[in-house]
């Protein structure tokens, strides 16, 4: 093989050979560059971009080596252990820890270096494997990339292949687990994919042998060579261009593949032409910018409908489902969850059923009953005290641990009588959705609800999140592309979002009171949107747009659900137990010096004014260290019979939208910074009474719960 | 393990430190995923037998 440097090529082209000229850049030039894509048809000789001098006509080529690249679980491991046999190492990439493992196979005669990447789901990497993949890909010689897709879902898939094309990468494309996709009625053309693609194209079940030879053949006759990649939109491929033709380092993957990456902001790739173009990296930057800037809307969101139009194009009359899978039932509930007028009813139904019935009457109502009225009221608090009236006469002691606030009698009381048999059900309720795919569809659902108030879909992965802990659903914020969409969503969880046993509680207390529940839903649905709407209208910014892939939904499964609700009662448990302990101790001790009392004494009025009895200040100073402490408080005052119906209702209802608790505060201050944090705290802490005052006064006067 | 919101893949091993927001005591039991954000929780070694494997084609 026969390799020239890109100067002595140029030499050679003046001498009038121009083809050779063209044959040792293509790796590195853009197809569609101006006057030169009919030379390119013709090349097929090399497929190295390496390039010695002249001096050295003739080079030993080294071992050829393939890549095995594709998403995780598409069977890209069995076919490497099948091309590799026995003879593999694994180390780690260098400079990271990513594991990679290289074998050698032997097809023809010909020995081969085969590595098999980590998964990767497009050329854009979001981890630490796909960043490796990708480095790979991009800056390793490759004899053939080898992309292994999933014949059961070739439209998911097949976008990467447009990228792999894209970037001018020697591609084979193998279509696995052909046998599952047929058993479930699908059909593929794989001669018409393959000349649609104009590379080899083979269906395969690697796991079961199908296959396998075809690939050796493929990749012994794999002649290489690079297939023009795929026209976007007209303006599209202007601003591409634009970028591309400021690329003018030896590059081992197409340049116009590079300008595309670095319009997305890949980190690598950045860094990448920053090393190569020195000084006109700044330029580069500015036209990327420039280009950035000039697309609104999301370059993502149009370049993923950009391939997905390819993608739908080339699949035309490749896949057939037989007529008797036609639409799945599966399918069909999947699109009525995510459109409007079936959503809503869904998600209502979803609300009542899975927290109103299960999580309230179920777990709130029956299970706690027996928990906390048979069992901890009746039996077990009554032992302790009165073990402790006989063996304890240090009145602190028997304070601390049988006392109103006493670490067995009411820490031990609330974490395991009240809250776990509430956060158990929720996280049964919330594993089963989980499981079924449900969430990702309700993101898709309340999108348009959600750009109202300044956020997108993504910003349901937060909420949803919140009804477990707000705390960490404040941490996941981060995730929201703009610095608006994160405090919007972190105003939102402080103010509106109950976390899981908060709302457990409250369902079964206002489902005792009728209408109360209703009163309550109404007034926390009105300030979620109206709080999201002026905040939106509050700050100024973006607005990106939301887009994501859709997985199957799916019957949920029972060993799943169980799993996932047990690790989340245990994480649940470990984390409130001490932290029950502790608040039960900071009371005890505020009881005993008198600090609770002022402190009581200092919120007195707050209360009166709400229409409260003095004695909920408790509840929100316990609401302050958990919000599911203060939940299980209130819940203790109504047993005990101190409130109206028309008390309880205000009281829950500030409750809900009264400050976060410590832990969360706490995060909003380290995610947002301690102006917003504090601005965010007073903004609540105000709507809160200002709301429970208001609502006072209305159920009050309209006669309401009376 | 996979994202239970997604469905992406995730290595439990390579999401880092900076994804946990610490609040938990005895240290975080959750997995962010890198792609959307979801908090996944951290199945513990006793219960990972009991969940079923969904492919037989996997790596």
């Amino acid at each position: 093989m026969v390799i020239y440097r890109e100067t002595d090529c140029k030499f050679l082209a003046e001498a009038g050979r121009e083809h050779l000229y063209f044959t040792a850049v293509r790796q590195d030039e853009h197809e569609i560059l101006p006057n030169r894509q009919c030379q390119l048809t013709s090349v097929e000789i090399l497929n190295t971009p390496k390039k010695v001098p002249m001096s050295q006509p003739l080079a030993i080529a080294p071992k050829r080596k393939i890549f095995l690249v594709g998403n995780p679980n598409v069977g890209k491991s069995v076919l490497f252990n099948a091309l590799t046999g026995a003879y593999t190492t694994v180390s780690n990439y260098p400079g990271t820890s990513v594991e990679i493992s290289r074998g050698e196979a032997s097809i023809a005669g010909t020995t081969y270096e085969v590595l098999d990447t980590p998964g990767m789901y497009g050329l854009q990497p979001m981890t630490e494997e796909e960043r490796v993949s990708q480095r790979i890909l991009l800056q390793e010689e490759a004899f053939a990339v080898i992309h292994v897709i999933d014949a059961r879902n070739l439209e998911r898939m097949l976008p990467m292949t447009v990228q792999l094309i894209e970037a001018g990468l020697p591609l084979i494309l193998v279509v696995n687990i052909i046998d599952e996709a047929e058993r479930m009625g699908i059909a593929i053309d794989v001669e018409l994919l393959q000349q649609r693609l104009t590379i080899p194209v083979i269906a395969a079940a690697t796991a079961h042998k199908r296959g396998l030879d075809e690939i050796r053949t493929a990749i012994s006759t794999f002649a290489g060579g690079r297939q023009p990649a795929y026209a976007y939109a007209p303006d599209l491929e202007r601003d591409i261009l634009r970028l591309a033709v400021q690329l003018h380092g030896d590059y081992r993957v197409d340049r116009r593949a590079l300008a595309l990456l670095f319009l997305l902001r890949d980190e690598e790739t950045t860094a990448l032409v920053q090393r190569i173009e020195g000084e006109s990296a700044a330029a580069i930057a500015e036209t990327a910018r420039e280009i950035i800037f000039s697309y609104r809307s999301d370059l993502h969101l149009r370049l993923s409908m950009e391939r997905k139009r390819i993608c739908s194009d080339l699949l035309a009359g490749v896949v057939s489902t037989s007529p008797r899978q036609g639409r799945t039932w599966g399918e069909r509930l999947s699109a009525m969850t995510m459109n409007p007028w079936t959503g809503v009813p869904i998600l209502l139904a979803v609300l009542y059923f899975g927290l109103y019935q299960f999580v309230g009457i179920f777990g709130a109502g029956t299970i706690v009953g027996l928990l906390e009225g048979d069992l901890f009221s009746d039996i077990i608090n009554p032992w302790f005290i009165s073990t402790a009236d006989q063996f304890i006469p240090w009145l602190w002691l028997h304070e601390l641990l049988v006392g109103e606030y006493g670490i067995l009698t009411l820490a031990v009381r609330y974490a395991v009588a009240l809250v776990m048999p509430i956060v158990g059900t929720f996280f049964v309720a919330f594993s089963i959705l989980e499981d079924s795919g449900y969430f990702p569809r309700l993101a898709m659902l309340v999108d348009r609800i959600f750009k109202a108030i300044g956020l997108n879909g993504r910003a349901v992965i937060p909420m949803v999140l919140g009804f477990g802990c707000d705390t960490m659903a404040t941490m996941v914020t981060r995730t929201l592309e703009t610095t608006r969409e994160r405090v919007i969503a972190t105003v939102l969880l402080a103010l509106a979002i109950p976390c899981s046993a908060q709302l457990g509680v409250i369902l079964a207390l206002l489902s005792g009171v009728p209408g109360a529940l209703l009163i309550w839903t109404v007034v926390m649905s009105l300030i979620f949107l109206l709080v999201g709407f002026l905040t939106a209208r509050l700050l100024p910014g973006e607005r990106p747009m939301f887009y994501m892939e859709i997985p199957p939904l799916r019957l949920p499964q029972w060993r799943n659900v169980v799993v996932k609700t047990l690790t989340r009662m245990q994480w649940y448990f470990f984390e409130i137990f001490p932290l029950f302990i502790l608040a039960s101790i900071v009371l005890w001790a505020g009881k005993m010096t008198g600090a609770l009392e002022s402190l009581v004494r200092f919120l007195a009025p707050g209360m009166t004014l709400l229409g409260l009895p003095k004695d909920v200040a408790a509840v929100f100073v316990f609401g302050f260290f958990r919000r599911d402490f203060g939940a299980a408080g209130l819940f203790d005052m109504n047993e005990q019979g101190l409130l109206t119906p028309v008390q309880l209702t205000v009281a829950a209802v500030t409750l809900t939208l009264f400050v976060p608790c410590v832990a969360q505060f706490l995060m909003m201050k380290k995610e947002r910074g301690w102006k917003t944090a504090l601005i965010i705290f007073a903004a609540v802490t105000a709507t809160a009474f200002s709301v429970g005052w208001l609502l006072n006064i209305a159920l009050l006067s309209l006669g309401w719960l009376a | 393990m996979k994202c239970a919101f997604c469905g992406k893949e995730i290595d439990e091993k390579q999401v880092g430190q900076s994804e946990r927001c610490g609040q938990c005591p005895g240290g975080c039991r959750k997995v962010h995923c890198p792609q959307c954000g979801y908090a996944n929780p951290v199945v513990p070694n006793f219960l990972k037998r009991f969940i079923k494997s969904e492919d037989d084609h996997k790596e």
